[in-house]
């Protein structure tokens, strides 16, 4: 008995080793960045002699980091918000109004997820242009409405049929209806779902390349966090150390937030695989 | 429809509910699409006014031997088929050992969950950084001859670099899904097999693999749509090379739609990786029906 419990413990210390060599990249990112350029050069794996934050306030300056933080947060509050609330009541009559009609509708809703973003992607450039929707991070915000909808609305609509109709009566007694029956009754009941939807929808939207590439990689005043990182790395080819410190600051809000919400987003990003 | 013609309240509010939905939907989804249909006749190098109508020639052309869309398809195909074995295969074991109670288990769940909250470009050029300058100094720190390769410089080898970067990211994913599913086999049926003197393997392979099962199911159809789609990590990790032979099929489109500026024939492209993808989720979708019906 007490071997096996040894040998569960070595075993224990394997996984923990592995786990570290598995980060041992995002490790090497981060010390890197505190390094200079000729420290750089001479020797990846060594720590840094001396932390050289002069990088971060030399790429803090150089890329704009707050209007690039502005941007992602503007982009991504304003493509969740659109795409809760449009979703959530379109999916909620949908579930409820049983017409042919409203069978076809939920179809032509879902049906996108079946359709590559590469396939469209010239296209919905020239949409954008033609609505005036390129180049602006609102534009570009509005545009998620339409790409987060079909998934969105799968979830939503799988939970509210599982919703019992009764609620909707008696509240309809009440005196509620339309608009005010659905915000004060029905949209907190969607809480859990909500939640899922979110957690995905953020990873998606904050870390989303190729959209943003085509629609805002214009002007530095429109760029993301990804798109700056993106052309940083290009025009520094050789300097690795300011190219670590972009990906350090570029990544550090999503494993904060990870940090904190740990559980949270594990749960939420399973709930949407397994639900999806 | 008889229930909307009674009431016109009931009309305008239902219109009211599903037409902000439908006109983003349609905005971003079903008229690029016809106007990729329409594209994808034509030829057009996005300056001119007009894009001039040539039937089905950029079709034509595509089939009778473009090279670039052949290897793109090529290797789009082997890597889906890697990625989908390896990175599932690899869940499964680490959610087998992540499943059993240890101290650490928060922990390394974290820990391999990380990379998949990455943006995949920057994990493309963490990795660039790690295989280009990491590797020489490891290499020269430890003298393994595995540090001395050239990862991106060869083409064999920055195929396996992609999709080693590719799993390194996503693998936390699919662990914490496998786990999920680890966590509804009941206790009690693996112990009556302990009981019965069915030993860890044969436990495995005749009692969790089964009831994993619909696990498999989610996690093999998501590897397949991201697989086939795959473009962000190439283009920042090798950027296509060397000499062009990592160019996936939605990078060669990329490539012939935007750098290229052959808008027509790049649409064209695009429309034929639209079918192939729905070819292969309508017969994963029915192979996915038929189990269920089975279990």
């Amino acid at each position: 008995m007490k071997s096996k419990k040894a040998g569960r413990i070595v075993f224990e210390v394997f996984m923990v080793i592995l786990s570290l060599l598995f980060l041992y990249p995002l490790f090497l990112t981060i010390i890197n960045s505190l390094k200079s350029f000729s420290e750089v050069m001479t020797d990846v794996i060594a720590l840094p002699k001396s932390l050289a934050f002069e990088n971060y306030s030399y790429v803090w300056k150089y890329i704009n980091y707050p209007r690039l933080f502005l941007n992602n947060t503007v982009i991504t509050v304003l493509g969740l918000a659109g795409i809760i609330l449009i979703s959530s009541i379109a999916a909620y009559k949908l579930a409820r109004t049983k017409t042919k009609l409203s069978n076809l509708i939920y179809f032509l809703c879902i049906m996108p997820m079946l359709i590559p973003f590469q396939s469209i992607m010239l296209s919905v450039l020239q949409m954008a242009k033609s609505f005036h929707l390129s180049d602006s991070t609102w534009g570009l915000g509005i545009l998620y409405w339409g790409f987060g909808a079909p998934l969105a609305m799968f979830i939503y609509h799988g939970f509210v049929k599982g919703i019992p109709n009764e609620i909707d009566e008696s509240a309809t007694i009440d005196g509620a209806s339309g608009f005010r029956l659905f915000f004060r009754v029905i949209f907190p009941l969607l809480k859990s779902v909500t939640t899922t939807i979110i957690i995905i929808d953020v990873m998606w939207i904050w870390n989303d390349f190729l959209l943003p590439l085509l629609m805002v990689n214009g002007s530095p005043t429109t760029k993301t966090l990804t798109l700056a990182a993106y052309t940083f790395v290009g025009q520094y080819t050789s300097d690795w150390q300011y190219a670590m410190t972009a990906m350090v600051m570029a990544v550090l809000p999503s494993i904060i937030v990870f940090m904190f919400l740990q559980k949270h987003i594990v749960k939420g990003v399973v709930a949407g695989a397994v639900k999806g | 429809m008889f229930k909307l013609g009674r009431k016109w309240s009931e009309r305008l509010e239902f219109g009211a509910f599903t037409l902000p939905v439908l006109i983003s939907i349609i905005a971003v989804f079903y008229y690029p699409f016809m106007m990729t249909i329409r594209y994808s006749l034509t030829k057009w190098n996005g300056i001119s006014k007009n894009p001039k109508f040539i039937g089905l020639d950029n079709f034509k052309e595509i089939f009778s031997g473009d090279a670039n869309f052949m290897n793109a398809s090529w290797f789009t195909i082997k890597y889906a088929i890697l990625y989908i074995v390896l990175v599932n295969v690899l869940a499964i074991l680490l959610a087998l050992v992540l499943d059993m109670k240890m101290k650490s288990t928060t922990w390394l769940r974290a820990a391999f969950f990380i990379p998949y909250i990455l943006s995949l470009v920057i994990v493309g050029f963490i990795w660039k950084f790690i295989f280009m300058q990491g590797f020489e100094s490891l290499g020269a720190s430890t003298g393994w001859g595995i540090f001395k390769l050239s990862w991106l410089g060869e083409p064999n080898l920055a195929f396996i670099s992609i999709l080693l970067v590719s799993i390194w990211q996503s693998v936390g994913f699919y662990l914490v899904i496998y786990i999920a599913g680890l966590q509804s086999v009941p206790e009690d049926m693996k112990e009556a097999a302990k009981v019965d003197g069915a030993g860890p393997v044969r436990r495995f392979f005749s009692i969790t693999l089964p009831l994993l099962a619909p696990s498999i199911t989610i996690s093999v159809f998501m590897a397949l749509t991201n697989s086939i789609k795959v473009f962000d990590v190439i283009l920042s990790l090798t950027g296509g090379g060397p000499g062009g032979t990592t160019y996936s099929v939605a990078y060669d489109i990329y490539r012939d739609t935007f750098q290229n500026n052959l808008y027509g024939y790049g649409t064209a492209k695009a429309l034929i990786l639209f079918v192939a993808v729905l070819v292969i989720t309508v017969i994963q979708l029915t192979i996915f029906k038929r189990r269920e019906v089975e279990a």
